[in-house]
Formats: C-alpha cells, sequence, structure tokens
C-alpha cells in the first residue's frame, strides 16, 4: 500500500490477492477457462466520477493498473467500489447488477457472460 | 336512510319537484330512460360493455357508458355542482342524454345532496367519500376530480369515457407524469380486470386529458413502444399459458407487500382519502416550478429501457425451461414498470410511487435536499448528478429531460445484445445463466437486507433468554461451551436489558466474529465502543473485522486508536491528533511498541492485521508467529495466520493453521469456513462444499459461506444442489455433503 491518505479502493485490495492468485495452479486453471481481457472502471463513490481503470486480462492471466495503450478490451465495466466487491464475492448478480445499473457494460456479451464471482478468489477472514 | 327507502320510497324520501315523488331510484330510472327519446334510442344500440362487476348497480354502469355519447356533449360542467360523488361520477362519464335527466331530477338543488348521501356509501361500498369533487373552477380542482373518476371507476368496474375537459394547461412534463402513472397505476387498481378494459381506461383517461396524441407525437418513441411490448408480452404469456397472477402471488410472497391494493391502503392513510388526486394536486404545483419527479424518475427510467430491450431479446429465446423462468417474467415485469429496482431492493411500481411522494412532501420547501436524498438513493449515476446540477441553475423543461434520458445510452447495448445473441455467440448454458439469475437475486434480497442496516444490529426475532434472570453470565458460559449461536441469542438478551452493558456488546460482537459474520460483529463492536470507548479488546476487533470487510481507512483508524489508548504505548501516539491517518506512520509506531514490549502478544497480533491490510503477508506471517509463541492456545490467532496464509496463497499451511485453531475450538465457524474458502481458492470445490455447510450447519446465518457454496456448487458440477442452496435445506446438504 502507498503511503497516502487518499480513499484506498476495496478492489484494489481484492486485486493485490488476485494477483497471486493467478500465478497459481488453481489461478491458472481459472484464467485458462475464461481467456478475455476485462477493463474494470471502478469509480469510489458514484460510477463515471474519479474512476479508476484495471485491466483483468485472463488471457496472459495478469492484472494492469491503467489507463494502458493498445489493450483491447473484450468487455468493459463500470461500477462503483461496493458493486465491484459484492459482485466480485458473489453478494450480487452481476446481472441483476446490469438491471439495476448498478453495472454499465460495453463489448462483447458473450466475455460479460464470464465475468462472475469464479474468476476471483475468496478472501479468507482473520 | 336505508337501500329499501330508496327503492319503495319512504317518507323519508320526498323528492321536491322530482316526477315520481314516492321512488327515488324509480324516477332515475324514469328520467334515464323515459326523459329523453334521444337517450332511448341510444340505449337500444348499446353494445355489451364488457368488464363490469362488482357494482351495485351493474345495469346503471352498462348503461352509462354509452359509447359515443360524448360527441354531442353540450353542456356538463354546471356551476357549483356540488352534488354526490355518485351522480358527478355518471357525470363524468357520460355527458349525453344522461344529462338531461339528471338535471330533471337535479334542480331542485339542495336536498339531493343529502338524499344521495347514502346512495355514495353504497356506491363506494363503504369506502366512504370524504372529497367533494368539483368540475369546475381551477384546473387542479377539475383535474383531481377527472383523477377521483378513475380511480372510483375501478371500484365500480365502469368504464371510463373520453371526457373533454376544459383547458386544463398542463405542462409536457405533467402529462408525461400522469401518462406514467397512470398507466402503472391502472395495472394495479384494475389487478382483476381484463388488460383489454384496462387500456380502455388508461387511454379513456389520457385522450380526455389531451395526453397520448401529444406526447407519442412530440416525445420519444419509448412509450409506444412500451405498450406495444406490453400487448405483446401479454400475449406471449398467454401463449405460454402463465398466468402472471402466479407470478405475482409467488414474488409477493417473498416481499413485503403482499396486499395487492396495500399501495391504496397506505397511500389512504397517509394522505386521508382524497389520496392519489390530491397529492398529484400537490404534485402539479410543485412541477409548476421544476420536474423533481421526473428526474428521481430517471434510472428508473433507464432501468425500464434496459429490460425492456433485454425481455425482448430474452423471449426470443425458444428454450422452454427459459420461456416459463421467474426471471423472464420478473424481467418483463420491471420492463413494463411494475416493478422498480430502487437501492437493491425491488419495489412494486406505485408503492415507490407513494414513497416518493412523501419523501417530496414531507420537507416541504426543502425540495433541494429531497433531491440529493433521492439522487443518492437512486445510485450511482452520473447523469443524476449532471442533473441536479442542472437544476439549481435553471428550470428544465420537459423535452429538455427527454434529451437528458435519450443520453443514457441504453439503445447501443441493447442492439449489441440482439446482434450478439442473433449471432448466437452465446453458448447452450446461457439461459440457465440467466433463469438462476433469479433465484440468485432472491438471495441477494436477503443479504442486502443486511447490507442496508449495515452498522445498525440486528436482532434475532424470536430469543428465548430474553427474560432470563442472568443472560450475561448465561451468555458467557454458552460462548465457553462453543455454542456460538446459542450464545449470540443469551447475549442479544442481555444487551436489551442493558443497553449500555459494554462487556455484553464486546463479546457478541465476538461470537459474530467467531461465527462468520463480520457485518453484526461490526454492529456490535460499535455498541461496545460507544459505551465503552477505550476498550482495547473492542478496538482491536473493530480493525479485524474492517480489515475483512477491506475497508482499509476505517480498520487503520480503529488500529491506530488501540495504540493511543494503550496505557503502555499512549506515549508512543501522535502528538496532535491526526484526521488523516498515515499507514506507513501508524505501522512504525507499532514496531516501536513491539521494540519497547517484544513479549506482548497483542502489539504482534494488531502488527499481523496492519500488514495484512497492506498486503505484506510475509511481514504478517511473521508476526502472528511471534505473537503464537507467546499465546500458543489462541484459537483465533491460529485463524488470523491461517487466514494471512491462505490470502498469501499457502493454501497447505493455512490448512495446517486452521486445523490447529479447530482442535482448541472445534465449534469455530470461521474457521470451518476459511477451510472451505482454502480448498475452493485451489480448485477443489468438492471439499471446500462439505466445509462451507459443515460451518453453515453451525451457523445458518453466515450468509458469506451460502454465497461462496453456491459457487462451489456451480463449479463443481453439483448444480443439481443449487436449489437445496437456494432453499437453505441444510439436511439435505449435509447428507449430501458430509465432512
Amino acid at each position: 500500500m502507498a503511503d497516502s491518505t487518499a480513499p484506498k479502493l476495496k478492489a484494489e485490495a481484492l486485486f493485490d490477492l488476485m494477483k497471486l492468485h493467478l500465478a497459481t495452479e488453481a489461478g491458472k486453471e481459472t484464467a485458462k477457462k475464461v481467456g478475455y481481457v476485462y477493463q474494470l472502471n471502478i469509480a469510489p463513490k458514484k460510477i463515471g466520477f474519479d474512476e479508476q481503470i484495471y485491466i483483468i486480462d485472463l488471457k496472459k492471466g495478469e492484472i494492469i493498473k491503467g489507463p494502458t495503450e493498445g489493450v483491447k478490451p473484450d468487455a468493459t465495466f463500470s461500477f462503483t467500489d461496493d458493486d465491484f466487491i459484492k459482485i466480485a464475492t458473489g453478494k450480487m448478480n452481476p446481472q441483476i447488477a446490469f438491471l439495476r445499473g448498478a453495472i454499465k457494460l460495453k463489448g462483447s456479451l458473450a466475455a460479460a457472460q464470464k465475468f462472475t464471482p469464479d474468476i476471483f478468489p475468496k478472501v479468507s477472514k482473520l | 336512510m336505508a337501500m329499501r327507502d330508496l327503492v319503495t320510497g319512504g317518507a323519508a324520501c320526498a323528492v321536491p319537484g322530482a316526477t315520481s315523488s314516492s321512488n327515488p331510484l324509480g324516477a332515475l330510472a324514469n328520467a334515464l330512460v323515459g326523459s329523453s327519446s334521444k337517450t332511448q334510442e341510444r340505449l337500444k344500440e348499446i353494445p355489451t360493455t364488457p368488464g363490469t362487476s362488482g357494482s351495485v348497480f351493474p345495469d346503471f354502469g352498462q348503461q352509462v357508458g354509452l359509447p359515443g355519447s360524448e360527441l354531442d356533449q353540450q353542456q356538463f360542467l354546471p356551476p357549483s355542482a356540488r352534488g354526490s360523488e355518485f351522480l358527478n361520477q355518471f357525470r363524468a362519464v357520460d355527458h349525453g342524454g344522461f344529462n338531461d335527466a339528471w338535471d330533471d331530477i337535479h334542480r331542485p338543488q339542495g336536498r339531493e345532496s343529502v338524499r344521495f348521501q347514502e346512495f355514495d356509501n353504497i356506491y363506494n361500498e363503504g369506502v366512504g367519500s370524504q372529497h367533494q369533487p368539483i368540475l369546475d373552477g381551477p384546473p387542479q380542482r377539475v383535474l383531481s376530480h377527472f383523477l377521483h373518476s378513475f380511480v372510483e371507476s375501478s371500484r365500480s368496474g365502469v368504464p371510463l369515457h373520453p371526457t373533454p375537459l376544459p383547458v386544463l394547461g398542463l405542462s409536457e412534463g405533467d402529462k408525461r407524469c400522469i401518462r406514467d402513472r397512470s398507466g402503472i397505476m391502472a395495472r394495479h387498481i384494475f389487478a382483476d380486470k381484463s388488460e383489454d378494459f384496462i387500456n380502455a381506461q388508461v387511454n379513456a383517461l389520457l385522450s380526455s386529458l389531451d395526453i397520448d396524441n401529444d406526447l407519442r407525437m412530440k416525445g420519444p418513441s419509448r412509450f409506444q413502444e412500451l405498450d406495444e411490448y406490453w400487448n405483446e408480452s401479454q400475449g406471449a404469456m398467454n401463449r405460454a399459458a402463465l398466468p402472471s397472477d402466479r407470478w405475482v402471488s409467488e414474488f409477493q410472497q417473498q416481499r413485503p407487500v403482499v396486499d395487492p391494493n396495500a399501495w391504496a391502503h397506505a397511500f389512504e392513510q397517509q394522505h386521508g382519502a382524497n389520496g392519489w388526486a390530491s397529492e398529484f394536486e400537490q404534485e402539479q404545483n410543485q412541477m409548476s416550478l421544476m420536474n423533481p419527479m421526473g428526474a428521481a424518475n430517471a434510472p428508473n427510467l433507464a432501468a425500464m429501457e434496459q429490460t425492456r430491450m433485454l425481455a425482448e431479446t430474452m423471449s426470443r429465446n425458444n428454450d422452454p425451461k427459459f420461456q416459463n423462468s421467474k426471471f423472464l417474467q420478473f424481467v418483463s415485469k420491471m420492463s413494463r414498470g411494475e416493478l422498480i429496482m430502487d437501492d437493491n431492493q425491488v419495489k412494486s411500481a406505485p408503492g415507490d410511487w407513494a414513497s416518493e411522494f412523501e419523501q417530496q412532501h414531507d420537507v416541504g420547501g426543502a425540495w433541494a435536499n429531497q433531491f440529493a436524498r433521492n439522487e443518492a438513493s437512486v445510485g450511482p449515476d452520473g447523469w443524476a448528478n449532471q442533473f441536479s446540477a442542472e437544476l439549481g441553475e435553471h428550470e428544465l423543461g420537459g423535452d429538455q429531460w427527454v434529451n437528458e434520458f435519450s443520453k443514457l445510452n441504453v439503445q447501443d447495448w441493447a442492439d449489441e445484445y440482439s446482434n450478439q445473441v442473433e449471432n448466437g455467440v452465446f453458448e447452450d448454458n446461457a439461459a440457465d445463466n440467466w433463469a438462476h439469475a433469479y433465484d440468485e437475486f432472491l438471495n441477494e434480497q436477503a443479504a442486502f437486507k443486511q447490507d442496508a442496516s449495515r452498522g445498525v444490529y440486528v436482532f434475532s426475532d424470536m430469543n428465548p433468554y430474553v427474560g432470563h434472570p442472568n443472560p450475561l453470565k448465561e451468555g458467557q458460559e454458552l460462548f465457553r461451551k462453543g455454542l456460538l449461536s446459542e450464545a449470540v441469542l443469551a447475549l442479544e438478551a442481555e444487551v436489551l436489558k442493558n443497553q449500555d452493558n459494554a462487556e455484553g456488546w464486546r463479546l457478541l460482537g465476538i461470537a459474530h466474529a467467531e461465527n462468520d459474520d463480520d457485518q453484526q460483529a461490526i454492529a456490535a463492536m460499535m455498541r461496545a465502543q460507544e459505551a465503552d470507548p477505550g476498550n482495547l479488546e473492542v478496538l482491536l476487533a473493530l480493525g479485524v473485522s474492517h480489515t475483512n470487510e477491506l475497508e482499509q481507512a476505517a480498520a487503520l483508524k480503529y488500529l491506530y486508536s488501540w495504540l493511543s489508548n494503550h496505557p503502555k504505548y499512549r506515549e508512543l501516539a501522535f502528538q496532535e491528533p491526526s484526521n488523516s491517518l498515515h499507514y506507513a506512520d501508524v505501522t512504525n509506531l507499532f514496531n516501536e511498541a513491539a521494540k519497547l514490549a517484544p513479549d506482548d502478544a497483542d502489539v504482534h497480533i494488531v502488527l499481523g492485521v496492519l500488514y495484512n491490510l497492506s498486503r505484506e503477508f510475509d511481514k504478517a506471517i511473521e508476526a502472528f508467529e511471534t505473537a503464537l509463541k507467546l499465546r500458543p492456545r489462541d484459537y483465533s490467532l491460529w485463524n488470523k495466520l491461517g487466514a494471512t496464509q491462505a490470502n498469501s496463497v499457502h493454501s497447505a499451511d493455512a490448512i495446517l493453521a486452521y486445523q490447529q485453531a479447530l482442535d482448541l475450538k472445534p465449534n469455530y465457524v470461521r474457521a470451518w469456513a476459511n477451510m472451505g474458502i482454502s480448498y475452493a481458492n485451489q480448485g477443489l470445490y468438492e471439499e471446500s462444499i462439505r466445509y462451507y455447510v459443515r460451518a453453515l450447519a453451525m451457523n445458518p446465518k453466515a450468509d458469506n459461506a451460502w454465497q461462496y457454496l453456491r459457487i462451489s456448487l456451480s463449479n463443481s458440477s453439483r448444480t443439481d444442489m443449487l436449489k437445496a442452496c437456494s432453499d437453505r435445506n441444510l439436511d439435505l446438504l449435509q447428507k449430501e455433503f458430509p465432512l
């Protein structure tokens, strides 16, 4: 964690865990099954405001803090930090989130359909 | 006056000036049938009027609904017509020959209003009419009355016919609002009527108000599409022999709103029987200033638009399983605006409307604040923000609003969706995904309920320990025995009795944390902290729980408070109170403290948590291992070590650490759930299921474990057990997945 008082995204914590996870056998397996590149625009409070961009590249099995040149995502999601965490931990169904307007989506729907809690590691509780 | 008197004509029934003085009903009928030959001719031509039922006077209802009679309406607004609602109702819907008849019996004004009062009561089936309808006067009164007629017509089943009203001067925004609302309203208040009837009613209302055509020409095509879709979907549903009622009732079992009329009742309780119409009036006043309703609704409309197109695409899927899915019906309902997603809660639309009204009217002038609140509740929409900014500056006309709406760009996505579906990009199980989504959605509702009350402790409904002479002692005893869920109940009884008992709240928080429920743990610990702000155990527990929830700033705050409240390390704390804590500074303080007192396990524990926050897992593991040397029988410490190892993908080590914790405390739900997580993260889903189920058997309220169980089930080709998971059928799950 950088020495900063800027509000930290929960997503950032999860991505740090996910980076480790993608290096494991199980993580690689999951990435291979999905095989898409996602761009996530994650906003602290409101979609479209102060968004942080992350690229989850499940072709290469890596996560890059964006914005990046030359990466063409299969699907781009915009959501708030809280909603993203709910989706990633299985507390919120992505389809429902979309209907609620909690997700904005661009790109391939086939790719979007594979954006499920399965691709994220589960966080163990202290 | 009794009904009998009206028919037979009692002494109290004298009708001054009427043709038949002894029988008021007869007089009315005579007047109706006999007073005008024009009327008689017309009566012969009456086609059967569909959908009349439940009226005390169904025949009158049919006669009143003279088709085309409104065309030769000459005069239907007598000055100060303070007559009964019943007869005004007739006036509102029929302006032909009946008016002549009415005038015959009505001319000597005054007594009739008394006489027909009872008529009214009968007509209204006991609802009573407290309002005084007036058809002339200021436009708002006319509108109010007219809308009343609309609502009233639901009670009698009398079709409402297009009515020429005086120029009301409705703005585009007003019209749009009325149109949106009346369509939705009608489907609720006429729930027992046929679709044709409902459409006729709405059309009559709208064309009377000169709304329909206007909007269809000027407005975007969405309303028309919406209507078409509605009709289409009705057809589709009939074909599939799917009575939407079945779904409705099923859905309502899940939702608090059970009575389809609940909206009307609730609204009347709050606003008096004038309810809708008078609110409409008020709203009009507001809308003449701005268009807050439209603004607040925009995200809902966007969602409607999205779902409409989604439902359309989905309905093209021929898979019967999919066609019959509740989810498709759910989406259809949403697309028709009958259900609204609002801040994670589904509401049936009129209920939402009513609450919206409340929000908007309760505070009166402070409209801007209201809007801000609405905006917050309708979710993260950049557009809403922009809109509120604009609203602050100038009035937004309806057309502008429409333009703003179209900026939401839902079309793009829907087009793409359709294209892709038609190109067959979906795999075979795509329909399943959507179908399952509905079940998952219901689960989410349960989870969101908790989420909505974040930070607020939620007590159990039934608590056998309430009334126990010493629930704290009982709770401590149960906790020691490892009966966590029982201990929770006893401790809840304690804090219900002694709300400021810090120890009661603290142990309750610990019990929840061990039961793998961090939300409740945080809520309880916050109460404990209120009662005892400097309690070190409480501060540490809050730091840990917030770390688990990935709430890093809050976690850092509590961990620092632990140090600044500690008698031994207090002097290390910053001299000036700092609002913005720097992670590295806090870590440095704790490292100093550890040098000061290397044998204090607590310092190492806090350090371990801090390093978890920064994802410096190696240092965190080191800190916890140091602490464990000092306190080897601390089961929660073993679990902390295990969780840290698991998060740093040392899953095999983690499982050993959890095993240590479980040896010391066999009912440690958190450790069981963590075991499941470790297996799942290694891709060993079958194994993970057994541990999740074990954890859930001990605490069925551990929502995280339910969600993880679902993920593991769908990844382990055990989708057959997904239903047991959504039903929370633990017996079946335990039988299927013994440990």
